[in-house]
């Protein structure tokens, strides 16, 4: 069912892109727009008791302040773990930062001088916002995910590590700020936003305004980097269509960066302690992993179980004892941000096998080929595919591997340089979502397909061209690519590396579907040249075909309702039978200054394992980025707070530190590209967050062998090797 | 941002005028990445802008005699690339090239850039309700009075080197770093005319007093940088070590330059950014190098020496040692770079 | 750009000249109705974009942008970027940071790369500004733009416009002589996606073609 690998194809909308044409969402022209600026609450937790508006609505151009009175009580949120409800101006503050008026004006500088010249007044309580900061933490435990008999098997090993790992809080810092732009029209109401979920916010608008979603379009063509932010409804939408419903007037909100630190999500800090235990042999026999994650008081996602999703499923260790812990604290929701649960969970793990190899005198890639796996120990189904062994025997090839002294320390420069070679693996469940494609090629030379997904970069415009280009002869040219707009086909939301997944075999079964209409319509004619000009042969203007596709277990009516309704259907990574996994190797050459001790990263090798590439393209360019990402959550990125104020102390790009240019080096990336035979009809697996997977741990391995130091927290900074 | 009116005034008496006509929330702007950010974060917020970089003749670059004269409006890019600055200060060129960015060094002058205020994140980060993000922090620079939320609080980025139980805000350029070390002075033009200031006389210690962070007047326009030429220049480095390998500020930098005949020093200039509230001349670095043959020793010796008075915090203790090593690197940086 | 529009713009001669009507369409194209070319004449006319400051707080800015001259009546706080964006309908230059942090809204004023959101918009009086839709000639690219398709310097495509504006500059300064070079020059423009080895190959690649051309 599988074919040949896909051809290199330029990205599709890139030459949109570098025209700069795209919209995004704060980029509609609309004419009577008004600009719109919130207020945030400067207490942490409490209630704000008076809100002066008069002083702000002196200022000239100043249209209307709203406040919590203009809205009613927050909706009930509906079942479903990807829905809280979004969120309105409410009286009671829950976090620092927390939105509590809305200025809209007839210029954005009157909307920030009126925002700056209201002081609401507000009763504050105690609160906790760290979890190392005092005892105001609650901890909230979920249950265990297990296998075998860990603790028995770890008392017998003949060698354990038992060693804490830490992760920061750290902020996605997307570059498109987070913004809406809202219109109310002949009673029906437009959202122009970037959103990883255009469907999702349909209805959590529907919900929190008490209208019809059926009245409601959410648009979000063109993402401005998603990396899992723009997943849940964001803060200010539903105040912001509110705004626009009331005044008739198209408003816009483009949320300062400050602010968006403190009221969009972030990847919470989490502690992972590791007990490895390997048997006389060698051999790797049990893992406990203790992992406990910041958390709101009230929030469930990011659940801390999923840390124990990729751990388990690298290495053959039978045994597996995953514990989960919240610790909530007085903050606003975290939520998954790119690798979300296997960055900091293999930071951990990955840098506990090197500690083992080190222990057992064993080099860490002979080690990690040495424990190879073909079974899931949760489930105990076999893993569907797992070429990760190929991507590390060819990583090692292209990095030189061979050429390693084992020793720590043992490769210094002439000038006293420090350097150090690092690997290790990473893996990321490959996951599956329903999807309904509508597809229509046009006798005039024209295509259009509609369907789940959208695009952040990641390539999925291009990816769907490519699986409709392999299955019918049409004009690339002139192919419309419609996702991210409810308007034209149910949109999933679009994280966890499942984008491709669901959209790639439903434009592949609309292709294929097209095709087989047209042989029916050509009735045995062999008419020459491309689909439209079959169609115009048979004069047909155009033909339509829909499919709607799930994953493999899903019930299906149940997952397109929930497609349908905005909802969350996720099939995977434990199929019935099977469960399947993307995989990942990394290496990594860091040098460290002799005397200042400055980290840098001059090489890096990383070659993925995400079955079928369906766009090798682009995918190259996911793998560049899951490594810039590694470099720079491993070595830049954390953000602060203060346990005397909350909110977050560094919340602009100066302060908050991600990688630049002259961060990155040499980056060298390959793709297995070997289809996976279960996990769906195109052999593809999800590679957006597998790409960043292990390489923290990769950099703090490599960083270990060039200086004799173990750092088990990031980000690792200069004074740690100083 | 409160509204603003804006003058535009081809001349520096123009400006002065203009600049007394506005009254007192008058400010001149040149480049504006300081003032037009803060602005945007509500911390300034002057009523009326005198905007300079539309006088004449105030961006010229001389280094035709026995000093180097930089004009208050010439782009730290420009002089970052003059090629006498480049070949013979290379402590100057080096110094504004790893300031910023491109974009920024194309609009930022070295006159205003002198004037470049704090990054402590408790000064800059907060207040405004809007653009400013959610958060209100107690800072002396911003209230007097109001108390120092970094003392005791995040303080990695603190300064070690000239800190007051009021103040530990380090002060955030390069390029005056490199002019402290080499005894640079400001050309200033006010009401009353014009005088002449050492640099290091530009910037007092914070002490009780860390709202006042210039001796200008408010009045008062710089116009030019008039630099003695040395010997040292040519055997000299900016050496900056920060958090990313560009665009980011110094945790610890240093303006080193040297005369030395063979492996004998004769004069040292060295200077520290990062570490403390001033630009801080390291006087006692620069005691131990003269007048001895230069070692690798020698060189962490007097780096160490230039921390002798350091005063941490909770967590920037290792600027220290770092600064030390920085010092260190940098005058062997400076000592393997000949002269022309 | 509606026939209205098209209508009004040249009933402003004297005011707005296009001496490159592409300059301005590329802008205006996506603006099917809002007259955001402001001249004198325009703000006579209603308008629900009209500036409600008093006169004393506003300015006329007259600058030339992407080869044809406007005179823009603005708040005097205006920003470059919010003038270009939310005044004259060119969204290409992006709002990543609003503090010359990111790199986002580079745009070239007298050939030189700055950022526009530092920028004062008073301050391009008698100026010019290049912007990202001012960049390829009508239909041919630029080579940057071109080796920016080819090298898959891009993902979400946000920053795009401020590191090909950057990076035009940067040849230009003389600073894309060596990848460490490039890299060192191209720093004040972030790419949260992590596309900096495709842009330092295809500003290696643009320069070539750049010094051929």
């Amino acid at each position: 069912m599988q074919g040949a690998p896909f051809a290199d194809r330029a990205r599709v909308d890139a030459l949109e892109k570098v025209l700069g044409k795209p919209i995004y969402g704060a980029d509609m022209p609309l004419p009577g727009m008004l600009h719109a600026i919130t207020v945030p609450a400067r207490i942490a937790k409490g209630r704000m008791t008076a809100l002066p508006i008069e002083s702000a609505m002196r200022v000239k151009g100043v249209v209307r302040v709203f406040t919590p009175d203009d809205f009613g009580p927050a909706p009930v949120p509906p079942a479903g773990r990807y829905a809280p409800p979004p969120p309105m101006l409410i009286w009671d503050i829950t976090f620092r930062g927390q939105p509590v008026a809305l200025v809209v004006a007839e210029t954005l500088e009157a909307a920030i001088e009126a925002a700056e010249v209201i002081r609401p007044e507000f009763e504050e309580q105690p609160f906790s916002v760290l979890a190392d900061a005092d005892n105001g933490v609650v901890r909230d435990a979920v249950d265990d995910v297990a296998a075998g008999n860990t603790m028995a098997e770890l008392a017998r090993a003949a060698i354990v590590i038992d060693q804490t790992y830490t992760s920061p809080t750290q902020h996605h810092n997307t570059m498109e700020l987070l913004s809406t732009t809202a219109v109310w029209a002949e009673g029906r109401l437009t959202v122009h936003e970037g959103t990883q979920r255009s469907s999702g916010v349909q209805h959590d608008l529907a919900r929190a305004l008490g209208i019809d979603p059926a009245i409601i379009e959410v648009k979000s063509a063109y993402v401005g980097g998603g990396f899992g932010q723009r997943g849940p409804t964001q803060c200010q939408t539903a105040i912001v269509a509110r705004a626009a419903m009331i005044l008739g007037r198209p408003v816009k909100l483009v949320t300062p960066r400050s602010q968006i630190f403190h009221v969009a999500t972030y990847r919470p800090m989490s502690v992972h302690r590791i007990r490895l235990g390997a048997d006389a042999e060698g051999r790797m026999v049990a893992v406990r992993h203790d992992a406990e994650q910041e958390q709101s008081r009230l929030g469930m996602d990011p659940p801390p179980d999923r840390y124990h999703d990729a751990p388990p499923r690298i290495y053959g260790i039978p045994n597996y004892l995953g514990t989960s812990t919240y610790l909530r604290l007085d903050r606003q929701n975290p939520g998954f941000m790119r690798c979300p649960h296997p960055q900091p969970a293999l930071f951990a793990f990955e840098s506990a096998i090197d500690e083992m190899a080190i222990a057992l005198g064993r080099d860490p890639v002979e080690f990690r080929l040495a424990n190879g796996a073909t079974t899931d120990p949760l489930t105990g189904n076999p893993l569907s595919s797992r070429f990760l062994d190929e991507c590390l025997a060819e990583g090692a090839r292209r990095f030189g591997w061979e050429q390693r002294n084992p020793l720590p320390r043992s490769m210094t420069a002439a000038d006293g340089t420090q350097i150090g070679w690092g690997v290790a693996a990473g893996a990321y469940p490959s996951m599956m979502v329903p999807s309904i494609a509508s597809f229509r090629v046009s006798a005039d030379g024209s295509a259009r397909i509609a369907l789940s997904g959208h695009e952040m970069g990641q390539g999925i415009r291009t990816a769907i061209a490519q699986a409709v280009l392999k299955h019918i002869d049409i004009d690339a040219e002139r192919l419309e690519i419609a996702i991210g707009d409810t308007s034209r086909a149910p949109q999933h939301i679009t994280v966890g590396s499942w984008g491709t997944a669901g959209a790639v075999p439903a434009a592949e079964a609309a292709a294929r579907r097209m095709r087989a209409r047209l042989i029916e319509l050509l009735d045995g004619r062999n008419v020459a040249g491309n689909a439209h000009r079959q169609l115009a042969a048979v004069r047909r203007p155009y033909l339509d075909v829909e499919v709607a596709q799930t994953a493999p277990g899903q019930d299906r009516e149940e997952a397109l309702s929930a497609l349908r309704r905005g909802g969350y259907a996720v099939g995977g990574p434990e199929y019935p039978g099977f469960t399947a996994m993307s995989y990942i190797a990394h290496f990594v050459e860091v040098r460290i200054e002799p005397r200042t001790r400055r980290i840098r990263v001059p090489r890096v090798v990383s070659i993925a394992d995400c079955g079928r590439v369906i766009s090798p393209r682009t995918a190259r360019s996911q793998i560049y980025g899951g490594v810039v990402w590694a470099i720079s959550a491993t070595l830049r990125e954390e953000t602060e707070i203060d346990p005397r104020f909350g909110g977050y102390l560094n919340c602009d790009f100066a302060d908050y530190v991600v990688a630049v240019n002259a961060d990155i080096a040499d980056i060298e990336v390959g793709l297995i590209d070997k289809p996976d035979p279960m996990a769906n009809e195109s052999g593809l697996k999800g590679l957006g967050e597998v790409v960043m997977a292990g390489g923290s741990a990769a950099i703090a391995n490599a960083i270990h062998h060039a200086t004799g130091v173990r750092v088990r927290h990031l980000p690792i900074r200069i004074e740690d090797l100083l | 941002m409160q509204p603003i009116r804006y003058i535009r005034p081809s001349t520096v008496r123009e400006a002065i005028a203009a600049h007394a006509s506005l009254g007192d929330g008058a400010r001149y702007i040149a480049g504006g990445t300081t003032l037009y950010d803060l602005m945007k974060l509500n911390i300034e917020r002057p009523t009326g802008l005198v905007d300079v970089t539309f006088i004449e003749g105030l961006e010229t670059i001389d280094t035709s005699g026995d000093t180097l004269r930089f004009g208050a409006n010439a782009r730290m890019a420009d002089v970052a690339t003059d090629p006498i600055v480049q070949s013979q200060y290379p402590v100057l060129s080096e110094a504004l090239s790893k300031a910023a960015s491109q974009q920024l060094r194309n609009m930022a002058t070295v006159g205003a850039n002198l004037l470049q205020r704090t990054r402590c994140m408790y000064f800059r980060n907060g207040y405004g309700g809007a653009s400013g993000g959610a958060a209100d922090y107690p800072c002396n620079k911003r209230i007097p009075g109001s108390g120092c939320a970094a003392i005791g609080g995040l303080d990695r980025g603190q300064a070690v080197l000239g800190v007051s139980d009021a103040c530990t805000a380090v002060s955030p350029g390069d390029w005056p770093v490199a002019l402290v070390a080499m005894d640079a002075r400001i050309e200033v033009a006010g009401p009353g005319g014009e005088r002449m200031l050492p640099i290091s006389e530009l910037y007092p210690l914070p002490g009780e007093t860390p709202h006042i962070e210039f001796t200008l007047e408010p009045s008062e326009i710089i116009v030019g940088i008039v630099i003695g030429k040395n010997a040292a220049g040519a055997r000299s480095t900016y050496h900056k070590i920060r958090d990313r390998e560009s665009f980011a500020f110094a945790l610890a930098s240093a303006a080193v330059a040297l005369e030395m005949s063979g492996d004998r020093v004769n004069a040292a200039r060295i200077a520290l950014g990062g570490v403390a509230t001033r630009p801080w001349r390291a006087d006692a670095a620069e005691a131990m190098l003269i007048g001895s043959d230069l070692t690798d020793d020698l060189a962490m010796a007097a780096g160490r020496a230039a921390f002798a008075d350091a005063v941490p915090g909770r967590s920037n203790g290792f600027k220290v040692e770092l600064g030390a090593r920085t010092v260190a690197d940098a005058i062997m940086i400076a000592a393997a770079r000949r002269p022309l | 750009m509606s026939d209205e529009n098209s209508r009004e713009c040249q009933h402003s001669e004297g005011f707005l000249v296009l001496s490159r009507r592409s300059a301005l369409l590329a802008g205006a194209s996506v603006v099917p109705t809002a007259p955001f070319v402001r001249s004198a004449k325009a703000q006579d006319a209603v308008s629900p974009l009209a500036l409600p400051v008093s006169a004393e707080h506003s300015l006329t800015v007259r600058t030339n942008i992407n080869g044809g001259a406007f005179e823009i009546n603005l708040d005097a706080r205006t920003s470059l970027l919010d003038m270009l964006r939310e005044h004259l309908g060119l969204a290409g230059s992006k709002k990543g940071c609003d503090h010359g942090q990111c790199g986002a809204c580079t745009v070239h004023v007298d050939g030189r790369r700055v950022a526009s959101c530092l920028t004062l918009a008073a301050k391009v009086e008698g100026r010019e500004v290049t912007t990202i839709e001012g960049l390829s000639d009508g239909d041919r690219l630029h080579p940057m733009q071109q080796a920016f398709i080819d090298h898959d310097a891009l993902q979400c495509g946000y920053c795009t416009p401020g590191q090909i504006m950057a990076a035009v500059a940067c040849v230009h300064e003389g600073n894309a002589t060596s990848s460490e070079r490039i890299r060192e020059y191209m720093s004040g423009n972030i790419c949260r996606c992590g596309a900096y080895v495709g842009i330092v190959a295809a500003i290696q690649d643009a320069a070539e073609r750049m010094e051929r051309g």
